[in-house]
């Protein structure tokens, strides 16, 4: 079965983020599609596979129109995407789960032996060794992949979307996966799938598609690209005005020395320097342990490893009483209180400087006054619950209510995160401004624009290691996506 | 034989040491969730250790339930894993416990109903009966002797249920046409808190009382206290009952205004464990209905009614 | 302001004002100081307690345990100031020494619940269901099966506790009202109280905002325990006396009342004053019922969850404010 794509727009809101997208998938070809964080790849599988329909243009199975009302539909029709994160009940056993929702029944029963054998068989045609009857929580990451292909296979899949299906698996886990999509192959499926690992792209692809911006930059045959070819067409673009000119110097005084900070799982021996007044980028690719070194650096997980000549901190309290403050990521889950007003949010972190016996609720409207008028918050009212705003307002309060704690150290997280672009340049001027003012600023992006334009010096994480240092002239998208991608400096990871 | 076999697998399980043939009796009461309940617990424990020493040959297994279903798991764990030559129960509520105890009867088991009939007439060998209908009509008898001229009285109900409008209705029919009159009437759930509750708001309601049918001491203790909190001095007494030892002391002492008793005796269950037990080791008959009559205690008789040591 | 949001604050307070019209029509003695003294003391036990349960709902919690608690910490104080009589005397001393046992042991109740919850991770509706059978075993156990009794001669000494107060205002009821006081500037105004709030809203951000959840989440059971013991202090002088059956289901009028009042029982939000409302709109369904003739007492329950509901219902608007 062949899938096509032609001439797809989508738009969220007033935000397009695909333009006029043509893909054709064939059967019997692996297809990769690359390219940055952003650039419009899961956009462009979920168009596929029924989770968004296109804002204009057509999806066509087999040179015929089709409009997947949802998943279910494109499923029904043979295309079915496989998620990064598995899609799979834990609790359940392989079997139930390959059939979860589809179960094979005889009248009012399930048919439990044609389950298992169907499941069984299935299983074996992947050359996949677990048992049926597992309990998925307790087998492999690959064999959860396996299961996941079963159970798309056990719905007639033939088209198969998979979206970086090599992010949790190692080198030599993603080399078996690899073994059965050469199998499915030559079965006849049709598979899309994305990493950003550019040597797997290689190895395992056919053709390919370059998206940038939500622009196709590039279709090719997978023989006539370079790995760095590949990079260079993923980069690529002048958005230097973006950012504000520095005018600034570096300080010299060391605000922060991190050396061998361990986060079991995430974080292995990570060395680390802050200077007062930098702006230090933390780059590389989602899941390579930046959230996570971050966050045991301020004690929100167990850590080992030494800060500033001590045990990391216990907890971010600590943290915050040696000046250091984490903003995180996530700000609709962990940054700020969706069902409260600003001034509640705005306190919380610092409740204690307006607090005697009681909360001083004058000066807290003062704060916020200030805040609202220093981060050009732009609420409706003043008593607006929190979860009604923007997201840039969001981030803005955020940046606000972290600031008024006074750290002399600020981590921020992914900062600018389903941002438009013009809250985007204010945030980037905030950062400046309080680097201008002599703070020091960690700035974790997976934006490499981002990392670019904001950073005096960088360093890249790779599979929870630095894998390098950028500064200066060095600072470039290419030798980041090198980095972050184990291009360059693959010693450091073996 | 299956008797035989039965008293070999008593033996070899529960005393392998003892060659006699050991019967055992299953005792199954409801928990300790009010005062009188207490005091039949105690009774029921106090009966078990003396029987267990008079008489070697038996073995007794007591539990306690504290809800109707949890009541007739014992039962059924009591047929299935003590092999009981006789169950004394005394339902939680007779609907749900008539099937299991007559499974417990068709086994072959002799069983021993206490207070609360079942639902279904002959499963039982023996129907250790209160009065509940007697309990009612002497507490009427002994208001309308007390105010020939009638007056105007409250009255506290238990926890909704047989029980209670047995007594209710005794009471009723004993003081129709007296001169008294029942002005209000409400659950106290034989509980000292609800009872004060309730008579406070009755004390409210109803500017002259001349007297207070409690129904039960725990609720009288409640009502005794909203009166003296209210500072009221037409009420004349207050009539509980089930003899509870400080209020059967208060009556011996000569307190106006706890002039007399009724009993419905808790100990009611260490009769029907005794009488189970002479039934299960003697030829003497047992079988049949034995009704504990309810007694008016004034401070002639109190001291006979006196059980210093019992907990209620 | 809307009037969705006003409808929000006033629903409460529009349930117990129609109380009060329903009462004072059906029986004149309704609004009589005696009668207004009694359903007002009466609710302090409840409503001290569900002061207490406010902020453990509030910073997202729940407590089961506390009927039991009252039940076990008033048998305990008995048992004290019984064993400590021939020492000290009936007096005062004695009293306090009774007072203090309560507060310690509520004290130390709420520090259990707290530590399971917060330090062993258990889920607070398995722990406090459990140490609500513990406690309720307990306090059987103590009374074996019956009653445990003040002696007599203390009982005078320690009466007033309940029944007397100052310029005709009944002891119980002015620390009702100190509690309800105390515990609504904690919770409006207090650091403790915020932090409460942001707990119960979403312990991830709370976290992440430097809050020390497990701290806050312990000192709301800790709270929580200490005015149990301050129910129970009042409680005990009433009657004397502490039994298997003493402060049954307490622990949900106590939760009815805060969800009445406008507290989410998910967490997040909290007001006091609302509790103060909905125990006093429980206290006096009962009343009313009770100075009532023509309604079949077997139904007094169901009158009570129709009103429960319906005051719920009355503030349902908050899903619109956001």
């Amino acid at each position: 079965m062949k899938l096509t794509l032609k001439q797809v727009d989508r738009s969220f809101g007033a935000v397009q983020v695909l333009y006029g997208i043509d893909i054709v998938l064939a059967p019997g070809e692996v297809h990769a599609l690359i390219g940055e964080n952003g650039a419009g790849k899961s956009t462009t599988m979920k168009i596929m596979s029924g989770y968004l329909a296109p804002t204009a243009g057509q999806v066509l199975l087999n040179d015929r129109a089709v409009t997947f009302a949802d998943s279910q539909a494109a499923e029904a029709a043979g295309v079915v995407l496989i998620h990064q994160e598995f899609n799979l009940a834990e609790q359940l056993t392989v079997e139930q789960n390959i059939f979860l929702g589809h179960e094979m029944k005889r009248g009012l029963f399930l048919d439990k032996r044609a389950m298992r054998d169907k499941a069984s068989a299935l299983l074996k045609r992947l050359d996949c060794n677990v048992s049926p009857t597992a309990t998925v929580r307790d087998i492999s990451n690959p064999d959860k992949q396996m299961v996941e292909i079963a159970k798309a296979l056990s719905r007639d899949a033939r088209v198969l979307i998979m979206d970086e299906p090599t992010a949790v698996l190692t080198a030599r886990e993603a080399e078996s996966l690899f073994t059965q999509v050469d199998r499915l192959r030559e079965s006849g499926v049709a598979i899309l799938f994305t990493s950003h690992k550019l040597d797997e792209v290689k190895r395992i692809s056919d053709r390919m598609t370059i998206l940038r911006d939500g622009w196709v930059v590039g279709q090719h045959p997978a023989e006539d690209m370079t790995e760095d070819a590949m990079a260079t067409a993923m980069v690529g673009r002048d958005v230097s005005s973006l950012y504000p000119v520095r005018t600034r110097a570096v300080g010299h005084d060391k605000v922060l020395t991190v050396r061998n900070l361990t986060v079991p799982g995430y974080a292995d021996g990570i060395d680390l320097d802050l200077h007062d007044g930098e702006i230090l980028g933390l780059a590389g690719l989602i899941g390579a342990g930046r959230t996570e070194t971050m966050e045991g650096l301020v004690g929100l997980r167990a850590a080992t490893g030494s800060v500033n000549g001590k045990a990391p901190f216990p907890n971010p309290r600590a943290a915050l009483d040696a000046g250091i403050a984490y903003l995180t990521e996530d700000r609709k889950e962990r940054g700020l209180l969706l069902s409260k007003g600003m001034r509640e949010n705005l306190t919380l972190q610092s409740l204690s400087d307006f607090t005697g016996l009681l909360i001083d609720e004058t000066a807290e409207d003062a704060a916020l006054t200030r805040a609202i008028a220093d981060f050009d918050i732009r609420a409706p009212h003043r008593a607006v619950t929190v979860g009604n705003l923007s997201g840039g307002n969001q981030q803005k309060l955020l940046l606000a209510k972290t600031m008024l704690a006074q750290p002399k150290i600020v981590i921020i997280d992914e900062p600018t995160r389903g941002i438009d672009i013009g809250t985007k340049q204010q945030i980037y001027e905030f950062i400046h401004a309080l680097a201008a003012e002599g703070k020091s600023i960690i700035v974790i992006s997976s934006e490499m624009q981002e990392v670019i334009g904001l950073s005096d010096r960088v360093l890249v994480m790779r599979e929870g290691r630095i894998a390098g240092e950028l500064s200066g002239d060095t600072i470039t998208e290419d030798r980041i996506i090198r980095l972050a991608t184990g291009l360059d400096g693959r010693k450091d990871a073996a | 034989m299956k008797h035989l076999a039965l008293a070999a697998l008593v033996a070899a399980t529960a005393l392998p040491a003892m060659a006699q043939d050991v019967k055992v009796i299953g005792v199954s009461i409801p928990a300790a969730t009010h005062g009188w309940a207490g005091g039949m617990n105690f009774h029921a424990q106090q009966a078990v250790e003396r029987l267990e020493e008079v008489y070697p040959q038996l073995d007794f297994v007591l539990a306690t339930a504290s809800d109707p279903s949890k009541q007739v798991n014992d039962i059924e764990d009591m047929l299935a894993t003590r092999n009981i030559s006789a169950l004394v129960v005394l339902p939680f509520e007779s609907e749900p416990l008539t099937g299991p105890v007559k499974a417990v009867a068709d086994s072959g088991a002799w069983v021993t109903v206490v207070d609360r009939g079942l639902a279904q007439d002959g499963i039982e060998d023996l129907y250790v009966a209160g009065d509940n209908p007697g309990f009612g009509r002497v507490s009427g008898e002994y208001m309308v002797s007390k105010m020939p001229d009638g007056g105007k009285i409250v009255a506290l109900r238990g926890i909704p249920t047989t029980i209670d409008n047995e007594r209710v209705d005794g009471f009723q029919s004993a003081i129709e046409g007296s001169g008294i009159e029942i002005v209000d009437m409400e659950h106290g759930n034989w509980n000292r808190d609800d009872s004060f509750t309730v008579m406070q708001d009755f004390l409210s309601k109803h500017p002259q009382l001349d007297a207070v049918w409690a129904s039960d001491d725990d609720m009288a203790i409640g009502v005794l206290a909203a009166i003296e909190a209210a500072g009221r001095d037409d009420i004349q007494f207050v009539l509980g009952g089930a003899g509870m030892k400080e209020m059967i002391k208060r009556t011996a002492d000569g307190d106006q205004m706890i002039p007399a008793n009724v009993t419905y005796p808790p100990s009611m269950i260490a009769t029907a464990i005794e009488m189970t037990a002479v039934g299960l080791t003697s030829t003497a008959p047992v079988a049949g209905t034995f009704t504990i009559g309810s007694v008016l205690v004034t401070q002639d008789n109190a001291l006979d009614f006196y059980y210093p040591d019992s907990p209620f | 302001m809307s009037a969705k949001l006003d409808l929000r604050v006033l629903g409460p307070i529009l349930a117990l004002v129609a109380l009060i019209v329903v009462g004072a029509l059906l029986n004149s003695n309704f609004l009589s100081a005696g009668n207004i003294t009694n359903v007002l003391s009466r609710s302090a036990f409840i409503g001290i307690i569900a002061v207490g349960m406010t902020f453990v709902i509030t910073s997202g919690g729940l407590d089961l345990s506390v009927g039991s608690m009252a039940a076990f910490i008033a048998g305990l104080m008995i048992l004290v100031m019984n064993g400590l009589l021939p020492t000290l005397g009936p007096g005062v001393a004695l009293v306090l020494v009774g007072m203090l046992a309560a507060l310690l042991a509520g004290t130390i109740a709420g520090f259990v619940n707290g530590f399971l919850i917060t330090t062993m991770r258990i889920e607070a509706f398995i722990v406090t269901l459990g140490t609500m059978g513990i406690y309720r075993s307990l306090v059987t156990w103590l009374a074996d099966g019956g009653t445990l009794s003040l002696d007599f001669g203390m009982r005078t000494v320690i009466r007033p506790i309940y029944y007397d107060g100052i310029l005709g205002i009944s002891w119980p009821i002015i620390v009702f009202a100190l509690v309800a006081t105390l515990g609504e500037v904690i919770m409006r105004r207090a650091a403790f109280g915020r932090h409460a709030a942001a707990v119960g809203s979403n312990d991830q951000v709370a976290r992440y905002s430097s809050v020390n959840v497990n701290r806050v989440r312990m000192l709301t059971y800790v709270f929580l325990g200490i005015l149990v013991g301050v129910a129970t202090i009042m409680y005990v002088p009433r009657l004397g006396s502490a039994s298997s059956s003493t402060g049954v289901l307490w622990e949900l009028e106590a939760i009815a009342a805060v969800i009445i009042g406008g507290t989410m029982l998910k967490g997040g939000f909290g007001r006091v004053w609302g509790t103060v409302i909905g125990v006093l709109i429980l206290s006096l369904i009962d009343n009313i019922l009770n100075l009532t003739d023509g309604v079949s007492p077997y139904l007094n329950g169901a009158i009570q969850g129709v009103i429960i509901i319906l005051a719920v219902i009355l503030q349902r608007e908050r899903k619109a404010d956001g």
